[in-house]
């Protein structure tokens, strides 16, 4: 057993008491939790996918050595994707943060029990259910390894991982073991090159930046209305194209509306809130723009005369009802909160109480 | 780096769009300030341009399509006042970026035209590979150069960059149609 000195650092959450209580029925509760998740659908959001791809998949592999968790493997879905071998964002350290506490769970879990890598590893490995494809294909062949490997607690170093495969692109217990050895006490984190892939250090870092590429067109996917069912990245950039040139057109389009509809550009305020639209979204503005005349003295007579119309507008505010016409509008409803550190507080509380 | 501020994509948008428009309204308040009586076509112009520089000045340099574009406006000098006005009230920190990308831009551009002066000559030579994946590199690759066409200050940015700048890219652009879309539902129920 080994304990990395650098887990025991007050970051974690968890004391050594709690590693204590890791009982074979947590454990239980843990092997549930984590079918749940792995059977259930998941979704990518961008926090839990970044954490995802922070933790290395290795890793897992290490960890799922343990007897307990043989049927586990078993029950762990082969869909899993695209986030093959391991790659990662330039990251922070908000985001290493969970995996830190992770492994400070598993240095401490290891402290007392027998069962002490199954939890931790449903643990890590519930965080691990959409990782590499490969994993499946290592553990099966690592089954037979009854013995208690020890666990990794690789320390996940920032950029500009090593990729130390041992030159073998093959998997094999001795290879398995020996990599996890060595890693025991190294500071980063090892890639292991996949079934039939070259290892030398340009290609492994290629495929790194290749990852990072795909990483980051998916986050660019879900963003993109109607990205999600096509495959392929030409088709999906054609998207994303079409996607920036109509944003573009419409900003044009709608900058050419408002010169058309507006005499004066500085959109004679006062006027527009004047309407009887009492949409919130005009009820923000007053708000909204009389910070900004504060500061602004130019000397113009224009201004003066804005910043009293203005005012007049901002206690007409109670009197507009709340109509929501578009769709578009709605979202602005919510959104646009204003702060209060404008004059006339009281007034945006009540927008705020309205809002909320 | 950008991605960060990317990834939790939380990015409030409340507080993106409230600081957009109190940019826009300083920078169009200025416009009209130095020019009275203009005709449709200036005020869309400047109505554009100033909406544009708040998107931009709203990301605080963190991004690479903002310092372009300031930078790009900056150089102009009829409209430079606007941006200053519109950066003005910001640290100084916009006055370094806008420099910056000046003289990065010119030597990036030199790179980027031997560069492309490089890959034409070689691009010659391979046109004739018929291999399904090279075809689909190919394809990927002229998707990519429009990409880096459309997106200010594309063309000095690699590959990954150039996806996270696209993807703030995408959100400012949302988050100025939709303001400039309830203004101008806004004005026009107005003026009934």
């Amino acid at each position: 057993m080994e304990s990395n000195p650098g887990t025991t650092e007050t970051r974690s959450n968890l004391t050594a008491s709690d590693g204590g209580q890791v009982t074979a029925f947590e454990s239980l509760q843990f092997t549930d939790e984590i079918h749940r998740l792995i059977l259930a659908p998941t979704t990518i959001n961008a926090s839990s996918f970044t954490a995802l791809v922070e933790l290395p998949p290795p890793q897992a592999v290490e960890l799922l050595h343990s007897p307990d968790s043989t049927k586990f493997i078993a029950a762990k879905p082969p869909n899993v994707e695209d986030f093959k071998g391991s790659f990662r964002f330039p990251s922070n350290t908000s985001l290493i943060e969970p995996d830190a506490r992770f492994s400070v769970f598993s240095g401490e879990a290891n402290n007392g029990n027998e069962n002490r890598d199954s939890p931790v590893s449903k643990i890590l490995n519930s965080n691990l259910e959409k990782a590499v494809k490969s994993e499946p294909a290592e553990t099966e062949s690592a089954q037979p390894l009854v013995s208690d490997p020890p666990v990794e607690k690789r320390r996940i170093k920032r950029k500009g991982r090593e990729n130390k495969v041992k030159g073998s692109t093959k998997k094999s217990k001795t290879a398995v073991n020996e990599s996890s050895e060595d890693a025991e006490k190294l500071p980063y984190v090892h890639v292991r090159a996949r079934r039939g892939q070259a290892t030398d250090s340009h290609s492994l870092a290629e495929r790194a930046r290749r990852e990072k590429i795909n990483a980051r067109m998916k986050f660019l996917q879900e963003l993109v209305p109607g990205c999600n069912k096509i495959s392929g990245t030409a088709l999906v950039l054609d998207e994303i194209i079409n996607h920036v040139q109509s944003l573009q057109r419409q900003v044009e389009f709608l900058s050419m509306r408002l010169a058309a509809v507006n005499p004066r550009i500085d959109f004679n305020l006062d006027s527009v809130f004047t309407s009887e639209s009492g949409s919130l979204m005009d009820s923000n503005f007053p708000g909204l723009v009389m910070p900004v005349m504060w500061p602004e003295v130019q000397g113009d007579g224009h201004r003066q005369q804005y910043q009293h119309q203005w005012n007049s507008d901002a206690l007409q505010q109670p009197v507009w009802g709340r109509e929501v016409h578009n769709n578009y509008i709605t979202p602005e409803k919510s959104l646009l909160t204003y702060d209060s550190s404008a004059n006339s507080v009281t007034l945006q509380a009540n927008q705020l109480k309205m809002e909320l | 780096m950008p991605l960060s501020s990317l990834k939790p994509k939380m990015r409030p948008h409340s507080s993106l769009k409230q600081e957009f428009l109190k940019k826009w309204i300083m920078g169009l308040q200025r416009c009209s300030f130095s020019k009275k009586n203009m005709s449709i076509l200036e005020r869309k112009k400047a109505i554009k341009f100033s909406a544009d520089i708040a998107m931009a000045s709203a990301r605080n340099g963190t991004t690479c399509w903002s310092r372009s574009l300031i930078s790009n406006a900056s150089k102009e000098g009829s409209d430079i006042h606007v941006v200053e006005q519109i950066l003005g009230s910001e640290s100084d920190r916009p006055a370094v970026e806008n420099k910056v990308p000046t003289r990065r831009a010119s030597v990036c551009k030199k790179i980027v035209k031997r560069s492309c002066r490089i890959r034409r000559r070689r691009r010659r030579r391979k046109c004739v590979a018929s291999a399904p994946s090279s075809i689909a590199k190919h394809l990927v690759r002229k998707r990519r150069e429009v990409l880096k066409s459309l997106i200010p200050g594309g063309e000095f940015m690699n590959e990954i960059c150039l996806i996270e700048e696209t993807l703030d890219y995408i959100t400012s652009l949302r988050v100025q149609v939709d303001v400039m879309r309830s203004l101008a539902s806004a004005s026009v129920r107005a003026s009934e």
